[in-house]
């Protein structure tokens, strides 16, 4: 796979794209997978060369449960991709995974950024976005061997605080 | 650095007109911000042997510019950056000069900001290919400055509690100091129902939450000491220099928290530590206002509240004209037009010589009135030390402290 159309973009990811080609085609399987060290055990997102812990470059995929909350957000007003337009208002979260949180230090966690969507890949209308509440990964397949990790609400309990950007 | 503090200087200063259609070649305009920064200096072309810029693929480079001014240079780099490259320019000039390669730098950017490559994504940047590790973000929606920085702000306002109203004092400061400064795009004074009142962008951004795009060309030029005692202005002395200091993991910052916290975290011991000095004796500050909200976190981040009081700080009267450590005096990006961080540096240059180009009929010859309504005067009564603090993204920053 060289690259795939969508909202006009056109995403690239070569065969030399070490990092991130099979990390989309397991995606595709429905699965969202990182990286975790050989040495260490840590994982990390986005897929990268080395460990950001220990400088150990050999990994292993490692399946996630792909479960989280919200940890920050935005909401886009004004689309600046043309292919965005007629998506606003739209969502981008910051999602926590549940795997990982605090870990190594109290302020690092597996986090991950994507959009919130309705189960069926519509912006989630902002009024329901806001940081606590919980989420799971849904996949939105693009090609064959490509699918978009995106984001959906859960009704599992919140994770602290619920807090959104007062009206 | 601290055997550097003092030894080196900023002697000139220039730029070109802040427009929204130069209607010229970023070589064009790179020239007559270098040859007013040379006037302004008192440098003839023999004198000026080293030059540096910074650009992302949307400008000249310092090899072509130097042909139309008549220099024959020993150094120049042409750096990929952005902002907060103006602060670590300065400091990398310094080290040329220091290691011998030549003797003065003249650093521009020039960049048809508005009317060619914008910032924002859009115009020659909007076909670009997403590919590599912008595929863990552009995908779903987010490649603007506003659109990378956004979740920072959000999670700062849930944090501390920091809102909108408070931010927004950003701007209203800033459009006041923009209605003493004849170069500002923006004039006019708005008030903070002005900017929560404005349309939305990326929430928690309003449209006045955000600088001016803008076409234009600025230069600097550093030199030693020794050799400025013999120029026409009165030295801008360096006392300290941070750059392009990042956090942890700069590839995808928000692995590494706490996300509101930003780069001037680690830069402040750096340049407050060469410098010798605290926040409390810092009399102007000049932060990169790309947003109302990078002013806040910066000014925060380095100490000039404490952490999680940046909504205050900014909220107080502080930073406006006539407060007590004013920012941005120009108006600077968010209303006089977006540099990506020259202008900010050339504002603290001109407080410390006295000599801000403002309305006051004397001001070519440092007579000030220090009346702070709109168009009147913009400089500080006795301003001995500034501070910029640079900006590129959250985990990454510069800092320049210098004093007259």
């Amino acid at each position: 796979m060289a690259s795939v159309e969508y909202r006009g973009m056109n995403l690239v990811i070569p065969e030399n794209d070490s990092e991130w080609r099979e990390h989309f085609k397991l995606a595709r399987g429905h699965k969202l997978t990182l990286r975790a060290c050989q040495v260490c055990g840590l994982m990390r997102y986005p897929p990268s060369h080395g460990c950001p812990w220990c400088a150990t470059l050999e990994w292993e995929w490692k399946e996630v449960s792909g479960k989280g909350h919200i940890y920050s957000y935005e909401v886009v007003h004004h689309a600046i991709q043309p292919g965005f337009k007629d998506w606003t208002p739209y969502a981008i979260v910051l999602v926590e995974l549940d795997e990982q949180r605090g870990t190594p230090t109290p302020d690092e966690a597996l986090r991950i950024i994507g959009n919130l969507v309705t189960p069926d890949f519509s912006p989630e209308p902002e009024s329901e976005v806001a940081i606590g509440k919980r989420v799971r990964v849904v996949f939105q397949d693009l090609a064959s061997d490509f699918a978009l990790p995106q984001f959906a609400l859960t009704d599992e309990r919140p994770v602290g605080r619920v807090w959104s950007l007062p009206a | 650095m601290a055997g550097l503090k003092d030894k080196y200087c900023i002697v000139g200063v220039g730029e070109t007109e802040y427009s929204k259609r130069s209607n010229r070649s970023t070589r064009a305009m790179a020239v007559e911000a270098i040859k007013k920064a040379m006037a302004d200096a008192g440098l003839k072309a023999a004198d000026v042997d080293g030059m540096m810029s910074y650009q992302g693929g949307d400008s000249t480079t310092a090899n072509w510019v130097s042909a139309d001014l008549g220099l024959r240079l020993n150094f120049y780099m042409d750096v990929f950056g952005g902002g907060s490259s103006t602060e670590a320019l300065v400091g990398l000039a310094m080290g040329a000069i220091e290691a011998g390669m030549c003797k003065t730098v003249a650093l521009f950017r020039s960049m048809n900001g508005y009317s060619d490559f914008r910032i924002g994504g859009t115009g020659a940047r909007a076909a670009q290919p997403v590919r590599g590790l912008d595929l863990a973000q552009v995908p779903f929606g987010m490649r603007s400055a506003g659109q990378n920085f956004a979740p920072t702000f959000m999670r700062h306002m849930y944090e501390y509690g920091t809102t909108s109203e408070q931010v927004a004092a950003v701007r209203v400061a800033h459009s006041k100091h923009a209605s003493q400064n004849p170069k500002a795009l923006l004039k006019e004074r708005v008030t903070v129902q002005d900017v929560v009142g404005s349309r939305w962008i990326c929430k928690p951004l309003h449209l006045l939450d955000c600088c001016v795009e803008t076409d234009n060309a600025t230069c600097i030029i550093v030199t030693s000491a020794e050799r400025a005692r013999d120029l026409k202005q009165k030295p801008a002395y360096v006392m300290g220099v941070a750059g392009r200091v990042n956090k942890p993991r700069t590839d995808f910052h928000w692995a590494a928290g706490p996300i509101s916290r930003v780069a001037g975290y680690y830069a402040k011991d750096i340049v407050f530590g060469q410098a010798g000095i605290k926040p409390e004796d810092v009399d102007v500050t000049g932060s990169y206002d790309a947003f109302t909200f990078t002013t806040m976190l910066q000014l925060e981040e380095y100490g000039f509240c404490k952490k999680g009081e940046g909504g205050q700080y900014v909220s107080s009267g502080i930073i406006e004209l006539g407060g007590k450590r004013p920012n941005n005096t120009s108006g600077s990006h968010l209303c006089e037009g977006y540099t990506h961080g020259m202008s900010m540096v050339i504002e603290n240059v001109r407080q410390l010589r006295g000599l801000v180009d403002d309305y006051c009929p004397g001001w070519a010859e440092g007579k000030h009135t220090h009346d702070y309504s709109a168009g009147k005067c913009r400089q500080v009564k006795n301003a001995k030390i500034t501070m910029n603090l640079g900006w590129a993204m959250p985990p990454t920053g510069s800092a320049l402290i210098m004093h007259n």
